[in-house]
């Protein structure tokens, strides 16, 4: 009696194992009823295995993640109808359109400053368009690459000309000042140092983010409030009162800000690809070719741009894009001046006289030439 | 419950009716009450007048020329959902309708919230129209604007104000409100002339109707963000894709409660009762999961793998169950359920060496299989006993490869961001959840720190330590790091769920020293009781013990609840949109509203006030109904 027990009890149990182990033969960890997926997951642990390049996966797996903030002004911007706007959501759409062909395949994850390079050493983005400044440190020692700088920023001073301040005031014209910024930034540790160089001596005070640093400065708790060019302009542009005049200066920023695209380092695939679609948008600035007349340009444009359009030769086929891969960018996105007035121009910030100019209108906007 | 107030004045040991409290007239009610003595008066006249400058000045704000309540209507939906597109919104008003009608069926099925005096409500709408009048009459008049909406201010730069005269005219608007409120009260109190009481539930469906029909005739204003245009019509009525879902739903509750009502009557009122509990319990993940995520399910798939793999577990696990639950099994279960657990464990040791293919819905069932037949050896003795363990070894086993397959499968909902759900919606949905799953596992863990057995009561203590003695912060960080390396590669949601696992936990462990505390106030007597009437330890938990215990924690597990609830906001650290960060960080950081943050935390204060009074009240009644602090 106790052996025939035995018996079915081992029956049943191996029954139970060999359906399970039945299912579960194809695929090690993946529950997912669509095989579709499925095969897309199986070819990303794959290639993250052999290490090629993150521009194969991108393709196989049909999105871009994008690491933006989600909260800058103007940069990228969470709208109400739950969509991502703003300069940084355009180049991640540029990098989607140019290796996926389709603008909108983009998935936009919102990091904080604090979690955007461990998102990019998991693999939970593939790039970020985080208004990341590009340091020595940040190049070397935390892992990154950085991409051409799509934006020249730089940390300058917002006050009143109520209290003696105008565009051509100098740091040194602050002493005695209550200077406002927020906690945690570089910019913190940049007018400190600025302030001492120049010889004068502020109180420093910080706030948990730029909202409540720009209240404390229209409540009158602040005299001065520093922060990257970009965001001042915006604020002044948005919430100066009435009555008051807000100046922004030194015109020569206090520090170098270069935002652009970043992502992991040594995958030469992956960053030929962004690097030459954020390049395409400015060479496409140069020529004059935009989204209204990119058809035109095609046929009629110099070879420079026929080459970049992908009309003649091989230069994006060689580096594993579609052959209208750039095309695709001034198409559906547009070039650099497009994207650049589209977003920031409402908020105030214009390229004529800054940094942002093409270099053939005295800026730094540059671009190798497309050969 | 229709006679609630004959159990509220309990006739005392003599058999007479504690002493009525005297009717007071105003004037008398005043000077005893307010007026008692000098100090008394001085107290009254400065806390009135402190309430009134604190009126006042929440009044100023809210209507004040420098508030942008635009920001807040445009982004209503953001508020709400968040990313969730717009064109796929049908389904948050499945989901939305679904609970409603679930919550009319319960409230037709329990509901019995007595009723009320007419006078009662009458007096309602007076206080509410007297108010409203103070309100009025508190708030700073208006800045004068000129013809381009521009303040005007004088050469010192201060502001110009219109005169009280012209701002109680510019407000007559208000005071119309104000009359019709007023003579609504009058008409109520002066046709009550036989003390007429109406069912709250009555009047509480008609309340949340007029609120629905107000809707289609109040000028609330049209504001909207769609294709890049912004839409603010400040004198139409709210958009049709508002108001027709809220009357649905309307409509809807009104259904649920009638079945209810109808059910209640019927012979199907015990099935009725389970079937309500049992959708409530799921509802929170088929909502999410099923019906907002729309699953893509690739049906060969499901049936040539899930629906074999669920009916082999079942069915074969079934039998195995059955086998251990012999009368004549003997040492031999319990041997072969703890080799079934080893089993169970090195399947997912062997996961994470990555020895041999396994799914992991396999995986889980086979660790339920180790605990069912765990507890077998309770449930060994007549057929009745064994097929209530084999009942809920095939429920558990339905739902849970139902549900491991629908989380499995990509959503078909498109998302430009991978926050799937945010706002308001995914508070909620956190917050019920975790409520849910917790409240199981803390009494749970109450009853294993009361245990006799050691095991069970050091490792109850043990858990309930070491959560205790770590921050909800630090929990929420450690899962949303740790999970992720425990589930599938690839696998959606999986901030979301290793959220939902850390809260859960730490909730439960709260939640059971709230518990015990209940636990510690039955009576040794009790315990006595039961064992000299035959009831096993199960029963004498089940009937006697956990009602009494539980009875008295409600004041405790009501405050744990409202504080999950608010601490739901802890989740923008961890990368998540909750509602609290939509107004926070969202809504000031688009370049139409920059820096606009105020209004919106003032709403989502409002918001989580209204919420959590409902709850309170809710608990409050509850209490009544069990007498908690009467006997």
């Amino acid at each position: 009696m106790r052996k025939n027990i035995m018996w079915r009890l081992l029956a049943t149990l191996f029954a139970v194992a060999l359906a399970a182990s039945a299912c579960g033969g194809s695929d090690s960890d993946d529950d997912s009823a669509s095989t579709a997926s499925s095969a897309a997951e199986e070819t990303e642990v794959t290639l993250a295995a052999s290490g090629e390049s993150l521009l194969e996966t991108v393709k196989s797996r049909g999105t871009v993640n994008c690491g933006v903030s989600g909260s800058a002004v103007a940069f990228s911007e969470l709208q109400a109808d739950g969509s991502m706007a703003g300069f940084d959501a355009d180049y991640c759409r540029v990098v989607a359109a140019a290796i996926l062909g389709d603008a909108n395949k983009v998935n936009f994850v919102s990091l904080t400053a604090a979690e955007r390079f461990t998102a990019v050493q998991t693999g939970d983005v593939d790039l970020l368009m985080r208004n990341t400044t590009w340091t020595q440190s940040r190049d070397s020692e935390v892992g990154m690459d950085f991409g051409p700088t799509t934006y020249y920023d730089g940390q300058q001073l917002l006050g009143r000309a109520g209290d003696g301040f105008s565009g051509s005031s100098q740091v040194a014209d602050i002493g005695g000042s209550v200077v406002c910024t927020s906690a945690g930034t570089t910019t913190e540790k940049n007018i400190a140092d600025a302030a001492s160089e120049a010889g004068v001596s502020i109180e420093l005070q910080t706030f948990e983010d730029f909202d409540t640093v720009t209240n404390n400065f229209i409540s009158g708790a602040c005299d001065i409030i520093t922060t990257d060019g970009s965001a001042l302009v915006g604020r002044k542009a948005k919430q100066q009162p009435e009555g008051e005049n807000w100046v922004i200066f030194p015109a020569t920023p206090i520090s170098k800000e270069p935002l652009g695209p970043t992502y992991g380092q040594n995958d030469s695939a992956f960053s030929d690809a962004v690097n030459w679609a954020v390049y395409a948008t400015i060479i496409a600035d140069e020529k004059g070719v935009n989204s209204g007349n990119v058809d035109e340009m095609l046929a009629s444009g110099d070879t420079e741009t026929i080459r970049l359009l992908g009309g003649e030769g091989e230069l994006q086929t060689g580096m594993g894009l579609p052959a209208d891969a750039f095309y695709q960018v001034i198409k559906q996105v547009g070039n650099y001046d497009e994207i650049y007035s589209r977003n920031l121009n409402p908020v105030g910030l214009s390229r004529e006289g800054s940094a942002n100019a093409a270099w053939t209108a005295g800026g730094l906007v540059y671009a190798p030439p497309a050969r | 419950m229709e006679n609630r107030d004959a159990i509220l004045t309990i006739p005392d040991e003599n058999g007479s009716l504690p002493p009525k409290a005297p009717n007071l007239s105003i004037g008398q009610w005043f000077r005893k009450n307010l007026f008692s003595t000098w100090v008394n008066g001085i107290l009254t006249v400065l806390g009135t007048a402190a309430a009134l400058l604190m009126l006042r000045g929440v009044l100023n704000f809210v209507f004040s020329e420098n508030r942008q309540w635009d920001a807040v209507r445009t982004n209503a939906r953001a508020l709400m959902t968040l990313t969730y597109p717009e064109s796929q919104y049908v389904r948050v008003w499945v989901a939305f309708g679904s609970v409603v009608v679930l919550a009319g069926l319960s409230a037709g099925i329990w509901a019995d919230w007595g009723r009320l005096p007419a006078r009662r409500l009458a007096g309602w709408f007076m206080g509410a129209a007297g108010f409203l009048a103070v309100c009025i009459l508190v708030r700073e008049p208006s800045v004068l604007m000129d013809l381009e909406g521009k303040t005007i201010r004088l050469p010192d730069g201060s502001l110009v104000r219109e005169s009280f005269a012209s701002a109680m005219t510019d407000r007559a608007n208000w005071w119309a409100v104000v009359a019709l409120l007023l003579i609504v009260g009058g008409v109520i109190w002066r046709s009550d002339s036989d003390k007429k009481q109406l069912k709250i539930t009555q009047v509480t469906y008609l309340g949340i109707g007029l609120g629905v029909l107000s809707l289609w005739v109040a000028p609330y204003g049209h504001y909207a963000f769609t294709d890049g245009t912004y839409i603010a019509d400040p004198n139409s009525t709210v958009a049709f894709s508002t108001k027709m879902p809220w009357t649905v739903m309307w409509i809807m509750l009104a259904i649920g409660f009638f079945a209810g009502r109808w059910l209640r009557t019927s012979s199907y009122l015990v099935l009725a009762k389970a079937g309500s509990n049992l959708l409530w319990l799921i509802s929170p993940v088929t909502l999410y999961f099923v019906i907002l995520r729309d699953p893509a399910l690739d049906y060969s798939h499901v049936f040539s793998t899930d629906l074999p793999m669920g009916l082999a577990f079942g069915i074969l696990g079934a039998c195995f169950l059955w086998f251990l639950t012999r009368s004549d099994i003997g040492e031999i279960g319990r041997i072969l359920a703890t080799a079934m657990l080893g089993i169970a464990i090195f399947n997912w040791v062997a996961a994470f060496f990555g020895w041999y293919p396994m799914l992991q819905k396999a995986r889980i069932s086979f660790l339920l299989l180790a605990v069912a037949a765990l507890l077998a050896p309770n449930f060994v003795g007549e057929a009745a006993k064994r097929r209530q363990l084999l009942l809920g070894w095939l429920g558990t086993m339905a739902l849970v490869h139902y549900l491991a397959t629908m989380i499995n499968t990509p959503s078909t909902v498109e998302l430009q961001s991978t926050e799937f759900l945010g706002g308001l919606g995914l508070t909620l949905f956190v917050a019920v959840f975790v409520v849910l799953l917790s409240f199981p596992l803390g009494v749970l863990l109450a009853l294993g720190r009361t245990s006799k057995f050691p095991i069970f009561r050091i490792l109850s203590t043990s858990y309930i330590e070491v959560i205790r003695g770590v921050p909800l912060i630090s929990v929420l960080i450690f899962f949303s790091v740790m999970v992720p390396l425990f589930l599938p590669d690839g696998m959606e949601l999986a901030e979301l769920g290793a959220v939902l696992t850390g809260y859960t936990l730490f909730s439960a462990a709260y939640l059971a020293e709230n518990v015990r505390g209940g636990l510690q106030s039955v009576t040794k007597g009790q315990y006595e009781a039961a064992d000299a009437i035959g009831l096993t330890s199960a029963q004498r938990t089940g009937f006697i013990v956990l009602p009494q215990a539980l009875r008295v924690s409600i004041p405790q597990l009501v405050g744990q609840v409202i504080a999950t609830f608010k601490e739901t906001s802890l989740l923008a650290i961890i990368g998540l949109f909750d509602f609290l960060r939509v107004a926070n960080s969202v809504i000031p950081a688009q370049s139409e509203f920059m820096g606009v943050k105020r209004e919106g935390i003032l709403l989502v204060a409002v918001i989580y006030f209204f919420f959590n009074f409902v709850i309170s009240k809710y608990s409050q009644r509850l209490e009544r109904r069990v007498g908690l602090g009467e006997r």
